[in-house]
């Protein structure tokens, strides 16, 4: 794998995979920010391969397969001659409606990846009517990034979950999209989201478990709505056997939108 | 055949896509509609939109849209 310098490699390695394909394949989605974010901190590595490129992203302690292949055909050759499936920890993503990911699902399986988790998105339209949270809630400081990120990698699954990284939380801070509930002087509970013009992500909402049953996550979510009057539509990932989680979510209206992630892990991730 | 329009709003219903003129900065098309409005255009005209034209200033709106298509050799 040869490091990705500047996103037309990545452009022009899925432009090989892409020209001519009948039936296009891919787990690749980055928008232009993100994809310049791993480019600038060295953390993207590519591929090409006879009508098929493969990318690598560094997380933590593994990495995120990603694939653009002509077709499926194109991808089960490409992957079956690869041998960087086992150069370590790794996961990857098949995204789409059911019938998509289970179509691609046996070619990643026997390649060796095996399901690992499985999550959905959820989406509500239009505006909500809350009353006001029971507490004050306001934007993330600069000094929250540390225990910002703890809490999130306390709460979630770094392999199934694609937690962000430090230099996102600290962005995301600047950007005023990260609010910040405190109790008893600490962060008692974050709402991540993603705000582009009439949509908007949860990325990650979570309490401190100390701060549960406290009203700190209704306020957190109560505000990010009232603050949002403007958006149009709601959308949010959660993992599809956390019936806790989506429960929640559908008392705030969202619902499953029909768009799935399956993760795989291979071998050198633990199921 | 389909207009793009009429693509657009398969993808999604709820978003009023005549009366915005850039789709990107005002959130009706995330990544992930972007590769499905991609496959649907490539299938629907018949064209293979380059990899290096999937980028947010040609699918600003219809008339980006409908000039990418053109360029690709299509007759949207």
């Amino acid at each position: 794998m040869g490091s990705i310098q500047q996103p037309g490699q990545v452009f022009d390695a899925i432009q090989k995979a892409k020209a001519g394909a009948p039936a296009f394949c891919t787990n690749f989605f980055p928008v232009e920010s993100k994809l310049q974010g791993w480019i600038d901190h060295g953390e993207l590595s590519g591929e090409a391969h006879a009508g098929a490129a493969f990318f690598l992203r560094k997380d933590r302690d593994f990495h995120h397969f990603y694939f653009c292949a002509a077709d499926e055909t194109a991808l089960q050759r490409a992957i079956a001659a690869w041998s960087g499936l086992k150069s370590g920890p790794m996961v990857t993503d098949l995204v789409g409606n059911e019938s998509d990911v289970n179509r691609l699902l046996p070619v990643l399986e026997q390649a060796g990846f095996r399901r690992y988790t499985r999550l959905q998105r959820m989406a509500r339209m239009g505006r909500m009517e809350t009353g006001g949270g029971a507490a004050p809630v306001e934007f993330a400081g600069k000094a929250d990034g540390p225990a910002a990120l703890g809490l999130i990698e306390n709460s979630f699954d770094r392999h199934g979950e694609q937690l962000p990284t430090s230099y996102e939380i600290e962005s995301a801070i600047e950007n005023r999209q990260m609010l910040a509930a405190r109790r008893e002087g600490v962060l008692a509970g974050l709402l991540f989201f993603e705000t582009q013009g009439l949509a908007s992500t949860v990325r990650f909402w979570t309490v401190a478990e100390k701060f549960r049953d406290c009203r700190v996550g209704s306020a957190l979510i109560q505000h990010y709505f009232q603050t949002h009057a403007a958006v149009r539509r709601f959308t949010l990932w959660v993992n599809s056997g956390n019936e806790n989680a989506i429960a929640k979510y559908r008392h705030y209206g969202y619902a499953p939108d029909g768009l799935v992630d399956q993760v795989l892990a291979n071998e050198m991730i633990n199921l | 055949m389909k207009s793009v329009a009429e693509i657009l709003k398969e993808i999604r219903p709820e978003f009023d896509f005549a009366a915005s003129s850039d789709f990107i900065a005002d959130g009706m098309l995330d990544s992930f509609d972007m590769v499905t409005l991609v496959a649907t255009l490539d299938k629907t005209y018949g064209v293979s939109i380059p990899g290096t034209d999937i980028v947010p200033e040609n699918f600003q709106n219809l008339k980006t849209i409908e000039a990418l298509l053109r360029k690709c050799g299509a007759k949207p």
